[in-house]
């Protein structure tokens, strides 16, 4: 029985109708949208590129971008590393290492909404218990998300605690995948762990580190939830981030050809990830 | 390696390993413990560590009986109808398009699949805003709609189906087609009833992605009627409320919701995402 040409289309099209509605229909309305705005009353009226020539002449906008890019460049190979530590000791199957490789795995179903309420609350300067714990352990308190100089930094630790382990799964994946071989050839040869670890396992873990790599900076490029919660971009901005910035723009100063320039600039840069990410994922998933 | 030197390695090990698992768990198990306090009880031996700030005095159910009582059923309500709601639209959806691309050759196929791809890798958080912009137009602001359909179509589900439906021989689907079955016949009546951990690890993805979600809720609908749990949560948390005993018993449950069936599928979801990374 041959089938007919339309078959696999029938197959695709609530799906294809699903995403060309609701991820790409919406990437067309941010750079359309972008280039419109509203007078005071409420008429939307067509203003060119005045929507980012105002963004461009904008300090918030550019400090907002400082900081999303000191942001992910210290907490993306800082997470990498994490994730790679976790995944070089849940390696061997010795006992117990199903507990572990679980337990690594547990702050990973806390919702970012949680976590941040969660950590919020744990880092409280006065009431929280992690404080009670350092002064109990004889270190003064800290500030964490009320200090300026604090509060990126106890981000970016809040963040790694979620997801650490999320990223461990699939360097340990990669770790498993190794010849076990390679390692007894060179064991045998005399090499150092620290040379094994140097010179075979490193150059074999070159392209699960980079997805990873890329990957994670996709998700920590938009980071929302721990701001909105917890420090609503401050203290003095320490942590107004990109799509707090946008968010804000949207609805708590309803302009929105201003948000929609910024969804603009945001999903050119994440489309640039995702091409990259692509290609990491395709080289190992081979062609369709 | 000298045997006593190898004896401290192992032993470095696990001190590392324990003293990781410690760390990552104390906060979920403070918050969990927290929650059966008599609420007085929560912040008051957390200035002064001690035992009694690990271990409780008193054990109550009372803050889980007074979130019974408040607007939180209402969002759990909400909560769970949107995540069954997906799941069961975003099964059939996903894996007949899944089915598609493992089964059939057509025009733009490898095209096609690049966009699902691409879908996934696009975090949602980026299309946030214009999407909400969408929803004005489609009148759906504050409505069950804009809370279950955008998220009825995965890229990264469709992958997981054609991933499983591709490891089927094609043979099996030809001798299928020769007895005169129609392709919707192999699919309902083959395909599916062999897929049951495909389905369930499918499931329980769609099913955690909706519970969590928390950005496009608070933007496209969190009216008192459609606030969804973590919402409902993180806006008890922005007030600055002095209700800690209900904050604590309604983030304990949520987290709960999220934890239990993910211990229980563990293993079927680290095959599913390290399958990802590695073919």
């Amino acid at each position: 029985m041959k089938t007919r040409w339309w078959v696999p289309f029938a197959f695709l099209s609530p799906m294809l109708i699903g995403l060309a509605l609701f991820r790409f229909a919406p990437i067309f309305i941010a750079v359309i949208g972008s280039f419109f705005g509203q007078t005071i009353r409420g008429e939307t009226i067509f203003k060119g590129l005045a929507n980012y020539v105002d963004l461009f002449e904008d300090q918030s906008f550019w400090a907002s971008i400082r900081t999303t890019l000191v942001f992910n460049l210290i907490i993306n190979p800082f997470q990498v590393v994490c994730a790679m530590c976790l995944a070089l000791l849940a390696r061997r199957p010795t006992r117990f290492v199903d507990v572990f490789r679980a337990s690594f795995l547990m702050p990973m179903t806390t919702s970012i909404a949680l976590t941040s309420v969660l950590w919020g609350i744990l880092l409280d300067p006065s009431m929280g218990p992690v404080n009670g714990f350092l002064r109990w352990a004889g270190v003064p308190a800290q500030g964490f998300f009320r200090s300026g100089e604090q509060a990126i930094a106890t981000l970016i630790l809040v963040c790694t605690w979620k997801g650490a382990g999320y990223w461990m799964v699939f360097l340990l994946a990669g770790l498993l995948a190794i010849p076990k071989e390679l390692d007894e050839a060179a064991s045998i040869d005399g090499a150092s762990p620290w040379q094994r670890f140097r010179y075979v396992t490193l150059p074999m873990m070159r392209r699960p580190l980079a997805f990873v790599l890329v990957a994670d900076t996709a998700i920590n490029f938009l980071l929302f939830a721990p701001v909105y919660v917890i420090t609503h971009g401050g203290p003095n901005g320490a942590t107004h981030l990109l799509m707090f910035e946008a968010y804000q723009s949207a609805f708590a100063f309803l302009n929105h050809g201003r948000s929609l320039a910024i969804s603009t600039i945001i999903l050119a840069i994440v489309l640039v990830i995702a091409a990259f990410e692509l290609r990491l994922f395709r080289h190992k998933e081979g062609e369709p | 390696m000298a045997p006593a030197q190898m004896r401290l390695m192992v032993f470095m090990r696990y001190a590392a390993l324990i003293a990781i698992a410690v760390t990552l768990l104390a906060p979920i198990y403070w918050l969990l413990m927290s929650s059966f306090r008599p609420a007085g009880d929560i912040f008051r031996f957390a200035g002064q560590f001690s035992i009694d700030t690990l271990v409780p005095t008193t054990l109550t159910l009372e803050n889980y009986r007074a979130i019974w009582d408040g607007p939180f059923p209402r969002a759990v309500f909400n909560s769970l109808f949107v995540s069954l709601v997906t799941v069961a639209l975003g099964l059939l959806v996903n894996s007949l398009a899944g089915f598609a691309f493992a089964v059939f050759e057509f025009p733009f196929k490898r095209t096609l699949f690049v966009a699902v791809l691409l879908s996934f890798m696009m975090p949602f958080e980026s299309i946030v805003i214009p999407l909400y912009v969408l929803m004005g137009w489609l009148g759906w602001v504050n409505t069950y709609a804009a809370l279950i359909m955008p998220d009825v179509a995965s890229g990264l589900i469709v992958f997981l189906f054609r991933q499983f439906f591709a490891a089927v021989p094609k043979e099996i689907y030809e001798a299928a087609r020769i007895d005169g079955a129609s392709w919707w016949q192999i699919y309902r009546r083959m395909t599916m009833p062999l897929s049951g951990p495909t389905i369930a690890t499918a499931s329980l993805m769609m099913f955690i992605h909706q519970w969590d979600a928390f950005f496009w809720p608070l933007v496209a609908a969190s009216t008192q009627d459609l606030i969804v749990v973590q919402v409902a949560i993180a806006r008890n948390m922005t007030l600055e409320q002095s209700n800690w005993g209900s904050l604590f018993a309604s983030a304990s449950s949520a987290v709960l919701v999220a934890l239990v069936p993910f211990l229980a599928l563990q293993r079927y979801y680290i095959r599913v995402v390290t399958l990802n990374a590695e073919r």
